[in-house]
């Protein structure tokens, strides 16, 4: 019992602390692919203390919306981290309090507060940011819930760590369309949700052209830093369901062991570090989507994951 | 006389069906893809994914007329029809971006789908009563292939795009045979493999007496011929 | 022996002889024709490839009138093209496309199985595609980009057809799929695929024949197209895609869910009503003639609907003279275009004054297409319609007469205009007009003679062919 609860906290340690370092891994990545030299991997650490000990500056027309909606950007992710897999393969503590369907809503809730923080605050650029990422949001649903769908048409369930045990059990299973296709639709829901070229330039400073960065334009000093910190679990939590739960669920822990748990660690840094050079590679080759062209990428994704769910139910 | 059924291995069933789901994929993309070398990159691919099923299915149990199916189909398809359009064709019909779109893309995509899932419940009641096949999900997806490119052929206005599409129906129509029809004879697939590159090459020739002498391939817009204009 | 015959005519080379080197190898390819038919109505039938090329009486009807057309056309190919319209590498092409096409079309009667006819009908459209577009005007162009895509996406709808009719064959446990094959078990296929692969075939090679709502390429094509083309594709072609279909209405008979006549009927009638009131509305007078050739594909699917042994009898004659009196009407129109130049209506007149032997042709031929008695189409249209009334189908047999009624009207009123209207009033496109000569002529009048002949009297072999092709509808 204590060591589950152990589990937990390792667990929800473990998303919290590596955040900064996956975003900062992939930061210095993608200069690199350039040709570049790259910021150091640890640099949004050292942001992150900088913001933590400076003053906020809060406009006066903002209300509670606005001092809240970091702390709940903060939350949420923490949140889905405990009905997710990450370092064991057996339902920890509160796995059973909501699926991925659940997951989803959660993370959906921070992305709303943050929207509401934006036009809370008057900022013109706020506001135009907000309705898009609104119109990301609401296109990039549908492909969530066909991915659920076809995730629970296989193994029966919506519960992530039931799914992840019976996603790629017959070896053969791993090449099914259902699987491969669902994989592909993901990575581009990763793509809009995070923020990540085509659909949006997170290095971009212009403020015409921003989606997602729009929501932290206005924060300062903690606020700020809570907001970003979130924003970099949210995406890593993504890519950890896709890692974990879809793609390759091996070399999760059996038990709550020390050697259990750092070989875990090990392998999902593995994976993660495949993962994010893989959107690294993405985000160097592509440019980025003009606005109503995001809604043909996300047709596209839809499209796979449709293509993904039909091919599972009616081909048995 | 009935054929007794072989059954392929779990891998290579679940890999057959991985190839057919990016086969109907990439017929969504040929839809919907703007460029005309985009289109015929996706007819390439398609091609591909034709041959490989019949190549994955005719692996084992070895059946010599399948293998046969995907040497054929590779050499006429991929590489044959491109090889002939990219001749015939002048270069500037290719560099082109088709901008009108008699529906956007997302709608098209949209319509697409819903032919794909429509051409699935086409085929369940045939699959019932038909004879057992090795893979059902060719049926059905040679089917859906067949209608993604009749909207094809409609929804373009491209000429190019009208013959990629025509072509795309024929796959289609090809990967239902390799599962309906595996044993069908060499000579039937030999004059059909002539047959197909044939038909590139009559509506390349026609495509480039279009530029030449109407001056734009946009097919879509020739409509003069009726009975009220009095040409 | 048949299967030489359809290799000939595809050797053309790169001569400015080609056309009457052409003419010379329809010839023979005609003889060869019929001595195969002799062969068929004595010996019963012609194997040279057991299951897979074979010759029976209907196939030999269709060989007879493929082969007599194409040497017709291929005569007044000479005429029309080889005198110096057209450069010489346009001529070549001509004649090589020509020769093909003539052959694609013969070697569909000859298969037995199903699989090679789609491949011909394939190739038929293919090798006309180039000849639809021979004059590369913008409205030529048009028509062929039309013809090639619906055709060709009717022909991949067909082979789908085709496949599932193949499963509903394996399903039955039958091994041979050749036409007699598939009617010898069609009454074990499941009625899912049967009904699944009629649809499609009819849909997929109902395209080729100009079956309404299918037909919109019909037109344009068959009227842009050279005049010795569109004697082709109207008189033979269209036929040799509905004789495809008209070999598989026994085995979708016997497939019981399925009310075969019934639908043959509607589409029959369908096809046939539109094209007699878009008739009434036609400009061009090569189009009045694509219509015409809508109406009597239209007439043979009622005929072979209504499912009796007389009525099939009549269907298959229809087929014939059908072919023989479009040929006809196309050369005229072709001599037409000739005098004037232009092919509207309206800018058309008093034939009589311009040419006499073109006014004579078109007006033996319009007569002849729309029914009218002595020749030789009235009196397959009446032989149908007779088979109506026998059969208690009094109602089909009504509307039989009123439909064709109202394309004769049409068919007549409009030739009226063009033969002995007044002169047109300036003289459009004159630059277009040219002579009539001889090997135009003389298609013309090879042309003629059936049409004329066999409204008086019928020859015994052929009417034994008639026969055999009826059973072969059964």
């Amino acid at each position: 019992m204590l060591k589950a609860l152990l589990a937990n906290a390792l667990q929800i340690a473990f998303v919290v602390a590596l955040a900064p370092l996956y975003a900062g891994f992939l930061a210095w990545l993608k200069e690199r692919f350039q040709s570049k030299r790259g910021p150091s991997v640890l640099q949004p650490y050292r942001d992150l203390r900088k913001f933590l000990s400076k003053d906020e500056i809060i406009s006066e027309q903002a209300t509670w919306i606005f001092r809240f909606a970091p702390w709940i950007a903060f939350a949420t992710p923490i949140a889905v981290t405990m009905l997710i897999p990450v370092l064991t393969d057996f339902p920890l503590f509160f796995a059973f309090m909501g699926d991925m369907l659940a997951g989803g809503f959660i993370l959906g809730l921070g992305g709303f507060f943050g929207v509401l923080a934006a036009v809370d605050s008057a900022n013109p650029y706020g506001a135009m940011g907000a309705s898009r990422t609104r119109m990301v949001s609401f296109l990039a649903e549908p492909v969530f819930i066909i991915v659920f769908f076809t995730v629970a048409f296989v193994a029966d369930s919506t519960i992530p760590y039931i799914v992840q045990q019976h996603w790629v059990h017959p070896f053969s299973a791993f090449f099914s369309p259902s699987h491969v296709l669902a994989v592909v639709a993901f990575i581009m829901l990763i793509l809009a949700e995070g923020g990540r070229l085509p659909v949006d330039n997170p290095t971009g400073h212009f403020e015409l052209a921003m989606i997602d960065e729009s929501k932290a334009l206005e924060y300062s000093g903690r606020g700020f830093a809570l907001a970003k910190w979130g924003g970099w679990m949210r995406f890593l939590v993504l890519c950890i369901i896709l890692a974990n739960v879809l793609f390759a669920p091996w070399g999760l822990s059996s038990d709550v062991s020390f050697v259990g748990l750092a070989s875990a660690v090990a392998a999902i840094a593995v994976k993660l570090g495949l993962l994010i050079t893989l959107i690294g590679v993405i985000e160097c080759s592509v440019a980025k989507l003009r606005l109503f062209r995001i809604t043909e990428f996300l047709a596209a994704a839809f499209a796979i994951a449709v293509v993904a769910m039909i091919t599972r139910a009616f081909s048995l | 006389m009935t054929h007794p059924l072989v059954l392929p291995t779990a891998l290579q069933l679940q890999l057959n069906e991985l190839i057919i789901g990016l086969f109907l994929l990439t017929g969504f993309g040929m839809t919907v893809a703007r460029q005309i070398q985009a289109t015929l990159f996706g007819f390439i691919a398609q091609s591909l994914l034709l041959a490989a099923s019949a190549f994955v299915l005719g692996v084992h149990p070895v059946s010599p007329h399948l293998l046969a199916l995907a040497a054929v189909t590779l050499v006429s398809k991929p590489i044959l029809i491109p090889f002939v359009l990219q001749r015939l064709v002048p270069r500037e019909v290719y560099s082109k971006r088709e901008l009108t779109q008699r529906v956007s893309i997302t709608t098209s995509l949209m319509i697409a789908l819903a032919l794909a899932v429509a051409a699935y419940f086409f085929a369940l009641p045939l699959l019932r009563s038909g004879a057992p096949l090795v893979s059902v999900g060719n049926v059905a997806i040679g089917f859906a292939g067949l209608f993604v490119g009749l909207y094809q052929v409609a929804a373009r206005n491209e000429a190019v795009a009208q013959l990629l599409g025509i072509l795309a129906m024929e796959n289609g129509a090809f990967l239902a045979a390799i599962a309906i029809a595996p044993d069908f004879p060499l000579i039937a697939e030999l004059a059909i493999a002539f047959d197909v590159p044939l038909l590139a090459l009559i509506v390349g020739l026609l495509t480039r007496a279009l530029h030449e002498y109407v001056g734009s391939t946009d097919v879509g817009t020739l409509v003069s011929l009726r009975e009220d204009a009095g040409h | 022996m048949p299967l030489l015959a359809a290799l000939v005519p595809a050797l053309k080379r790169s001569e400015k002889v080609v056309l009457p080197l052409s003419v010379l190898s329809a010839a023979v390819v005609f003889s060869l024709v019929v001595i195969a038919t002799i062969d068929v109505l004595t010996l019963g039938g012609v194997v040279a490839i057991p299951h897979w090329i074979e010759l029976d009486g209907f196939g030999a009807l269709l060989e007879l009138l493929i082969s007599f057309v194409g040497m017709t056309a291929a005569l007044y190919s000479w005429g029309d093209l080889g005198f110096g319209r057209g450069t010489p590498g346009q001529v070549r092409g001509y004649a090589a496309n020509f020769n093909l096409f003539v052959m694609s079309m013969l070697a569909i009667p000859l298969t037995v199985e199903p699989g090679l006819a789609w491949i011909a009908v394939g190739l038929t459209t293919l090798f006309s595609v180039l000849l639809v577009s021979y004059e590369n005007t913008h409205d030529a162009l048009e028509a062929a980009w039309k013809y090639a895509t619906l055709t060709l996406v009717g022909s991949a709808v067909a082979v789908l057809g085709f496949l599932v009719l193949f499963w509903a064959m394996r399903t039955a446990g039958g091994d041979d799929f050749t036409w007699r094959g598939l009617a010898a078990i069609a009454s074990h296929l499941p009625p899912a695929l049967v009904t699944v692969a009629f649809a499609f075939i009819l849909i997929g090679l109902g395209t080729k024949t100009g079956l309404v709502p299918l037909h919109t390429w019909l037109p344009d094509a068959h009227s842009q197209a050279p005049s010795p083309v569109c004697a082709l594709l109207s008189g033979v072609e269209t036929s040799t895609a509905l004789y495809v279909i008209l070999r598989l209405v026994p085995v979708f008979r016997s497939a019981n869910t399925l009310h075969v006549n019934a639908w043959l009927l509607i589409v029959g009638f369908i096809s046939l009503g539109t094209a007699a009131f878009l008739l009434l509305q036609a400009q061009d007078y090569k189009r009045l003639f694509a219509f015409s050739t809508v109406e009597h594909m239209g007439i043979v699917l009622v005929a072979v609907g209504m499912g009796t042994a007389l009525a099939s009898y009549g269907a298959a004659w229809q087929l014939a003279t059908h072919a023989l009196a479009k040929s006809l009407c196309f050369y005229a129109s072709g001599a037409a275009l000739a005098a004037f130049g232009t092919r509207m209506i309206a800018n058309t007149g008093d034939l009589v004054g311009r040419s006499r032997i073109a006014a004579v042709a078109l007006f033996i031929g319009v007569l002849a297409i729309a029914g009218a008695p002595p020749f030789a189409v009235f009196l397959s249209e009446f032989a149908i319609a007779r088979a109506a009334f026998t059969a208690s189908q009094s109602f089909v047999g009504l509307m039989l007469i009123f439909f064709i009624g109202i394309a004769f009207f049409g068919l007549f009123g409009r030739a009226i205009r063009v033969i002995f209207g007044p002169p047109p009033a300036a003289v459009h496109s004159a630059d277009q007009a040219h002579s009539v000569n001889v090997p135009m002529v003389t298609a013309i009048v090879i042309a003629m003679v059936p049409v004329v002949l066999f409204g008086v009297w019928i020859p015994e072999p052929l009417a034994r062919l008639f026969e055999l092709s009826s059973r072969a509808l059964q």
